[in-house]
């Protein structure tokens, strides 16, 4: 037997991993906010639209790096490939969060005279089914996030990427970048009730990272006691000090600390923006650590 | 329809590398880039002094339950009647997921510079005329005109055994059926159509 590194996808493929779990999992749960919370609209509405750009910017970046990114006209061919689905899930996405984020924009005033062009008929049409959108654009957001892991664990000779427990955790991490991006919004919110929704992102995003924690303990441990090529990736990320310090660190356990903190101590004064500032951004940054090393790590297994 | 397949007889494989010459030549693959659809592995078993090299042949396995086939999003991978694994270059966008999906290396990509030296070389008889992900075709141009392929016809000591699996007559039937030639990874469930003779 001979492990090799993949040598086909890098930090590009990283990216669109870690902005379509980001852009998903920010819509899925920023319309759960809107449909089961009173909460700032202006700041869902950002949230929205910010996460429809990091999926385009993804796209950008999967397009950027295929031989011939024009034939990606093709990839609705075969329904076996989870590039196919992946298709699917993002258009149904781009549709669905398009659609819930239009009538949100209205309460942003400079952006009326823009609205405001779209025939009165498509704006009553939008207001009217703006749940329906909502909850189509979170199971859309949900589906491109479980995508991410789905395609990288199909691979049936790199076997660290092909366990049931990868896309579980790309899953739980893009649920926990989507709170922690949420959290870093809702920080500068001016509303009333947003300290109550911090709280909410806080005690979701602790949660999800203390999920992610024991996801990657089950992980490990499989890993370790196989001899295969799971045990030499799982080798290769413990002597990786930018996995084990900077994602496994900074990026899961500082966060968990903060919030942790925040949740039994801080009661959300205006002194622990700084903190959540803090937290939401080391979990971003631990989101891309996990995917960039993740895919690095991945090592074929042949039989020579 | 047939349903070809190779047997590598590793007892008289000498690791000359006449198959990977031939295959280039013949597929015009970016040999100047290191880059080949067919490749020798010299492996070296044990520790000095009690030490054994082994050249191992490889090549696409067309296998039968085929991960790049169900990989590919664009349907630029498919499968002959012949149960020849191909590629449609005019399909093909690029992704990776074939060679992703791949448990035997048997791809690579064939890039806009690999393109361009190949204009230059090829001129009119140029074959890759746009940027894909490249593997072997078990040289079907050849092997529908009745011949075999570019690698088995060039080995020297008829290490590579080209035929139809499903005909009873022919030796790579004989040898993959009595177990004497063995796919690689068989745990996979890709049910190879390339097989093994221990040396």
């Amino acid at each position: 037997m001979s492990f090799e590194h993949q040598d086909v996808w890098h930090w590009q493929i990283a990216t669109y991993l870690f902005l379509g779990g980001l852009g998903g999992a920010t819509v899925a749960i920023g319309a759960m906010l809107h449909l089961f919370e009173s909460c700032d609209r202006k700041i869902i509405s950002a949230a929205v639209l910010s996460a429809i750009g990091f999926m385009v910017i993804g796209t950008i970046f999967l397009l950027a790096d295929m031989l011939q990114p024009l034939k990606a006209i093709y990839a609705l061919t075969n329904p076996r490939s989870w590039i196919f689905w992946g298709v699917v899930f993002i258009n149904l996405y781009f549709l669905a969060a398009i659609a819930y984020v239009i009538p949100l924009l209205k309460s942003w005033p400079h952006l009326e005279p823009y609205i405001n062009k779209i025939p009165q008929v498509i704006l009553d049409l939008l207001e009217r089914f703006n749940r329906m959108a909502a909850l189509g654009g979170a199971t859309a957001g949900f589906l491109v996030a479980i995508y991410t892991g789905l395609l990288i664990s199909s691979a049936p000779a790199i076997s660290f990427w092909n366990t049931p427990a990868l896309p579980l955790l790309f899953v739980f991490s893009a649920f926990s970048t989507g709170a922690a991006f949420l959290l870093l919004l809702f920080t500068f919110s001016r509303e009333d009730g947003s300290s109550n929704i911090v709280e909410k992102l806080e005690q979701l995003d602790a949660a999800l990272i203390v999920t992610e924690l024991i996801i990657l303990g089950a992980y490990f441990n499989f890993a370790f006691f196989l001899p295969t090529g799971a045990r030499e990736s799982a080798a290769i990320l413990f002597e990786t000090p930018m996995f084990v310090i900077g994602f496994l660190g900074f990026g899961l356990l500082v966060p968990l600390l903060i919030e942790t903190y925040s949740i039994f101590f801080a009661r959300h004064a205006r002194g622990s923006t700084a903190l959540m500032v803090t937290a939401g951004s080391l979990v971003l940054v631990g989101g891309f650590l996990l995917r960039y090393y993740v895919l690095h790590a991945g090592v074929f297994q042949y039989p020579w | 329809m047939a349903r070809y397949g190779m047997v590598m007889d590793m007892r008289l494989c000498v690791g000359c590398q006449a198959c990977m010459a031939a295959c280039s030549m013949e597929n015009q693959t970016p040999y100047w880039n290191g880059k080949f659809r067919t490749h020798v592995e010299d492996i070296e078993h044990g520790r000095y002094p009690n030490v054994r090299r082994e050249m191992l042949p490889r090549l696409c396995m067309h296998c039968e339950n085929t991960p790049c086939l169900s990989a590919c999003p664009s349907g630029a991978t498919y499968k002959t009647e012949d149960g020849i694994i191909r590629v449609n270059y005019d399909r093909c966008m690029g992704c990776y997921a074939c060679s992703i999906a791949c448990p035997y290396d048997a791809r690579y990509p064939y890039d806009r510079k690999d393109v361009k030296t190949a204009e230059k070389l090829y001129g009119d008889d140029l074959s890759h005329q746009v940027p894909h992900v490249d593997k072997c075709s078990f040289c079907e141009h050849r092997v529908l005109e009745g011949r075999v392929p570019g690698c088995a016809s060039t080995c020297p000591t008829n290490a590579r055994i080209f035929g139809d699996l499903d005909d009873p007559e022919s030796e790579v039937h004989q040898l993959s059926k009595t177990g004497k030639a063995k796919p690689l990874r068989p745990e996979l469930g890709t049910s190879p159509k390339v097989f093994y003779i221990p040396a």
